[in-house]
């Protein structure tokens, strides 16, 4: 038994690769290429992901059919300025391992490097 | 009243003059954890400072010490002192709410930055990519990242910059200095100084403290990720890190904290000193109880 955010994962890759509305169905028979699925589990999935605010859904036909609301690339952005921690607002939230720095503080670490006889990898 | 004037010179010595000397020195880099634990013993100290000083303020006559009796009792329960002088609610509120106020702050940090960490992570993880032969997650992204989420289901996450400017070892040996950041709970005592800025704002010990545990809890990790990776490894990621990522032409203030780590880095080690690291401990814990000794001892004559 997979866990559930797994599943959604899953699920969310397909969306996202395909970049088209996709019925459950569709997702199903994909996943089922490399291991079994029942259609409710995934329908049920998709659902809680459409409550979670991460896929939209159109009436198509009499199937439902889902797309992301936004793409990867967006939520991962996101995640990147979260990570970049430019904001001093929430600096107890991650642990960076160097911070956003300027050329010229990048410069000064260069000349440690060469300093302590050890060449930076370019 | 000598009480309160002798109360309020510590706490001035303490939030205002002695921040600034601890600072300077290199030396508490030697010492990274011990120095985090003496500065939170100092934010403990001046909280107990500041809170017994407003209690002999408001209630001049009313002495909390009657010898070691009173002493044991304002450390258990200062409501069941029995003294004469304007004593009660109003001369134990203010007390208590100077130290209960750094608590609060703490207790709001905390859970702000959890909610953070739970939004980052609900994301994270539909749009990373596990990697189970790093033990992290992988983030489809450009520029070199590399972080953790602390707490109770903690993530390490790299970017795929990260992954093309690394070579293996080093990104090894980053992965260790996040990995450190997790295991040694470093998130509860940036929560901790935090919380003593906010109740403290313009206090320059809260600011130096904050500033300070940042550092040294970044070269806590350091030093654990060199107990089993090459110094020059680690210092080449840092740099590889930040020349990866410098914005073309634009000037960020980032302090000068990358450069310091890396020197230490770099630094030959001195010999361990554990004489030195338990002198640190001790002191650590001591200081927090300055201010009541101050305070009581002369009722113990």
């Amino acid at each position: 038994m997979r866990r559930l955010g797994e599943l959604e994962a899953e699920i969310m890759d397909r969306l996202w690769a395909w970049r088209r509305p996709t019925t459950v169905r569709e997702i199903v028979d994909d996943i089922n290429v490399q291991r079994p699925v029942a259609y409710t589990t995934v329908m049920t999935v998709a659902g809680i992901l459409y409550n979670k605010g991460w896929l939209l859904r159109a009436k198509e036909g009499r199937a439902w059919v889902y797309s992301p609301v936004r793409s990867r690339e967006e939520y991962t952005a996101a995640l990147m300025e979260d990570a970049l921690g430019t904001s001093d607002d929430r600096p107890a939230a991650l642990a960076h391992f160097v911070r956003q720095m300027g050329p010229e503080e990048v410069n000064a670490l260069r000349k440690a490097l060469r300093a302590a006889g050890k060449r930076p990898q370019a | 009243m000598t009480d309160a004037l002798a109360l309020v010179c510590y706490a001035a010595v303490v939030g205002v003059l002695t921040p600034e000397a601890l600072a300077r020195g290199t030396w508490s880099h030697r010492f990274p954890a011990p120095s985090v634990a003496m500065w939170q013993g100092l934010a403990v100290s001046f909280t107990l400072a500041v809170a017994l000083a407003s209690y002999h303020l408001i209630a001049p006559t009313g002495h909390l010490h009657n010898g070691m009796s009173g002493l044991l009792r304002f450390c258990g329960v200062p409501f069941a002192t029995d003294v004469p002088g304007l004593t009660g609610v109003p001369a134990v509120a203010v007390p208590v709410g100077v130290m209960l106020l750094p608590l609060v702050c703490f207790g709001f940090h905390l859970l702000r930055a959890r909610h953070a960490r739970a939004r980052h992570r609900s994301v994270l993880d539909l749009v990373g990519r596990r990697s189970a032969r790093l033990r992290a997650t992988v983030l489809d992204h450009e520029t070199p990242v590399a972080y953790a989420l602390p707490g109770r289901r903690p993530r390490i996450v790299v970017s795929s910059g990260t992954l093309r400017v690394l070579s293996p070892a080093q990104l090894d040996t980053v992965l260790a200095h996040e990995r450190a950041h997790v295991t040694g709970r470093h998130h509860l005592a940036l929560a901790a100084a935090e919380a003593f800025a906010t109740a403290f704002r313009r206090l320059p010990l809260a600011r130096t403290a904050r500033e300070q545990t940042a550092l040294l809890l970044e070269m806590a990790a350091d030093d654990r990720a060199l107990r089993s990776h090459p110094r020059e490894v680690l210092a080449s990621a840092l740099y590889a890190m930040a020349e990866g990522r410098a914005p073309r032409g634009a000037f960020l203030a980032g302090g000068p904290d990358a450069l310091v780590r890396l020197r230490r880095m770099l630094a030959p080690r001195g010999p361990a000193r554990p004489v030195m690291r338990g002198v640190m401990a001790a002191g650590a814990a001591t200081v927090p109880l300055l201010p009541v000794l101050a305070c009581c001892l002369p009722g113990l004559g």
